[in-house]
């Protein structure tokens, strides 16, 4: 563990950093954006490479361990499918790779797209899982899910999915405090005992953000249950004022006190020793994921029946739909800087745009993406390294004045299990030599 | 020939859908169940049998002015709902015409209800699902992608003005004020569409076909890319008492491409 950082206890009232990975496939082809309309679907896997993939995954999930160890408050993950950007289908089994080989930070796993699990307490039993072998460090995450994840790879239909997701939060959240075995018989699970075992260690329940990309149903979903809201932008934080004010201006109208801590943004960040070098190591795998990890076929973006009539009417009169355009294709480095797709350069100006965006967002919770696109394991790593010791220490107390209700309510550190100390305990007496009886 | 329409609301009570129903001509009753692009217009196959008979138009929840989706829960719900606006407009065993959606509607109520259908007419019905010949994903493409499945001749005045309609979709901010309407309008008719089609139209009709009583026409345009003709022989060997016409020169939407002979072959059915 680096020297005078520690990793957020959940008493402390200090702005919280998750290290959150996409785990994108680092070897699509030049000509990709030629040759395939889209990163996601359907993107044929003969473009992966299976012994490729057990270097990234485990290159990936030493990063993660890197970000536990360098002081990171949690360490995120999360869902997709079918998509060459996104190599994680179950985020659990990454979470629970991860629990086992770390103890300070808190596990995100924003999160289990929940209207996809038959029945949905499977998300609950894992999740619980989760938190148990974690010493009660899990953040669930509840997405609707991308249109690509689940309505054209998991077959979901697009008008029912609200509503389906809906019963499986409710079922999810009713299995995980009943103490007595229920029926829960809803309209898309039927299900005559509902008992769970394991619970989570945390009570009532892990605490529980909502990932979305700015509806408002999704802001009042949060707001009638006390959800964190987490923003999921690749357009950076200076496009994201318009979408986070109407969030503000919703908290406002339904009477929620303005909590920074009750929202989360995304934000990619590179940072190197100056601004130059920064450009010049980063731009490779920045270029990679805005142009080929986000090269996404419309076509598959917006199923009919997926938003409400509402949000499309909003959506067609405002234009705020993720085009091509507006998600950073085509943009030079300085074109992605300038416009906050991206924060990079040295700590010092690093350190200046995340305060601006932290107090320009109003958000208690930031994840950073320091991995992108194709960028490799040092180059990574060393961005860790300075975000951690140059960037953190400077802005963590922005929102000391205000409660983190959304903070995972884990055991103390020192109750919590070391991995394989049980083994070390015992070893001396289970390996003795075999005892031979006079 | 090609009169205005009547338009009427059937109101099927509180807690049902209600239903816009275009009508015009005179003759024997027809009832027609459009395909997923709803009626746009009376236009291509519509008045010419009307011309003939007197055609019922209902327009499915989502579609025009009619309304109550959410009262239509799964498939069943929507095609007890068929029955429903049958009996509300009076009509006895009506001839049944349906376009792609709305023949694999006819074709399920024809199978759960035989007594109720007096005769049946199927153009290019979705409904079956061979692994050799996928139907299109209509809802996996972008509009002016489907197009060219849709028509087999791209120049012919109908595909045209779809190709125009669907610049609508591509990202602007001149739109108007009716064409953001009109947007809004298709989008809650696909949304319709979706709730009982995606995401593979398929969903048992092929083991039901048998139990259809009516004399059943299956016309087919010979250059659909959308459904591959082949389905048209499953469903002539599935119902006892199929024919199959297939329309030279015409793509999916026999109705818009080459309405002569389609609605020739539609009203010699109909005798």
């Amino acid at each position: 563990m680096t020297p005078g950082l520690k990793n957020a206890a959940h008493e402390e009232i200090i702005m919280k950093f998750n290290w959150f990975h996409l785990m994108p496939y680092r070897w699509l082809p030049e000509d990709f954006r030629e040759r395939y309309h889209g990163v996601w679907v359907d993107l044929p896997n003969s473009l992966y490479d299976p012994e490729r993939g057990h270097t990234l995954y485990n290159e990936y999930l030493d990063m993660l361990e890197y970000a536990d160890q360098s002081g990171f408050d949690a360490i995120g993950v999360n869902e997709h499918h079918q998509n060459g950007y996104g190599l994680m289908p179950s985020p659990n089994l990454m979470a629970a790779a991860l629990a086992r080989r770390t103890s300070n930070a808190m596990i995100l796993v924003l999160g289990n797209s929940i209207a996809l699990y038959n029945p949905p307490t499977r998300v609950a039993e894992e999740f619980a899982m989760l938190d148990v072998i974690s010493g009660g460090r899990l953040i669930a995450g509840f997405p609707v899910g991308t249109p690509m994840d689940v309505n054209y790879c998991y077959g979901q239909n697009p008008v029912t999915l609200r509503e389906k997701y809906r019963e499986a939060h409710d079922l999810i959240l009713k299995a995980w405090q009943a103490r007595e075995p229920f029926a829960w018989n809803g309209k898309y699970t039927k299900l005559r005992y509902v008992n769970l075992w394991p619970q989570p260690i945390q009570k009532p329940h892990p605490p529980i953000w909502i990932p979305g990309t700015g509806s408002i149903e999704t802001w009042d979903f949060c707001a009638e249950l006390g959800y964190n809201y987490s923003y999921l932008s690749f357009s950076g934080y200076k496009r994201a004022r318009k979408v986070l004010d109407g969030y503000w201006e919703r908290m406002a109208a339904l009477g929620k006190e303005p909590n920074p801590y009750s929202c989360t943004f995304f934000q990619q960040i590179c940072v190197s020793d100056t601004d130059e070098a920064c450009e010049r190591e980063w731009w490779p795998h920045v270029n990679y994921f805005f142009n080929k990890c986000l090269h996404l076929y419309p076509g598959m973006m917006g199923p009919p029946g997926y938003m409400t009539e509402a949000s499309v009417r909003a959506g067609v009169v405002a234009q705020a739909g993720n085009t091509s355009l507006n998600m950073g294709g085509n943009k030079s480095w300085k074109e992605l800087v300038d416009g906050g797709y991206i924060i990079a350069g040295s700590p010092a100006t690093v350190r200046q745009q995340v305060e601006e965006l932290a107090r320009s967002l109003r958000c208690g919770h930031l994840g950073v993406a320091l991995h992108i696109g194709s960028a490799p394991m040092e180059l990574t790593n060393r961005s860790t390294y300075l975000f951690a010791n140059e960037v953190i220490p400077h802005v963590r107390s922005i929102w000391n004045d205000w409660e983190d209700h959304w903070w995972p309510k884990a055991l103390p550190a020192n109750k919590r299990e070391q991995p394989g100390s049980h083994n070390a305990a015992v070893q001396a007496r289970a390996e003795r030599p075999t005892e031979v009886i006079a | 020939m090609s009169e205005t329409p009547r338009s009427t609301l059937l109101n099927l009570g509180t807690g049902r859908p209600a239903v816009q129903v275009l009508e015009a001509g005179d003759g024997s009753p027809l009832l027609f169940l459009h395909g997923a692009g709803g009626i746009a217009a009376w236009e291509g196959v519509l008045p010419l049998l009307s011309s003939k008979h007197h055609v019922y138009a209902p327009l499915l929840p989502g579609f025009g002015q009619s309304t109550g989706l959410e009262y239509l829960e799964d498939q069943f719900d929507l095609f007890l709902h068929g029955f429903d606006v049958i009996e509300a407009l009076g009509l006895e065993r009506p001839y049944v015409v349906g376009e792609s959606l709305g023949g694999w509607m006819a074709a399920e109520m024809a199978a759960l209800r035989p007594d109720k259908i007096g005769r049946l007419a199927l153009a290019a019905p979705v409904g079956l699902w061979r692994d050799e010949a996928p139907v299109v994903d209509l809802f996996g493409s972008m509009a002016h992608e489907l197009a060219p499945y849709l028509f087999h001749d791209m120049t012919c005045a109908a595909a045209q003005r779809m190709l125009g309609l669907t610049q609508l979709f591509s990202n602007k901010d001149d739109r108007t004020q009716e064409q953001i309407e009109t947007l809004i309008g298709m989008s809650r008719g696909f949304r319709t569409v979706a709730k009982f089609l995606f995401p593979i139209p398929e969903s048992g009709l092929e083991r039901r076909l048998w139990r259809i009583k009516a004399p059943t026409l299956i016309v087919w345009g010979e250059q659909d890319r959308f459904i591959s003709p082949m389905y048209a022989d499953i469903f002539r060997e599935k119902i006892a008492s199929a024919e199959v016409v297939k329309i030279p020169n015409a793509g999916h939407l026999i109705g818009l491409e080459m309405p002569e002979p389609y609605a020739k072959a539609l009203i010699e059915w109909g005798k």
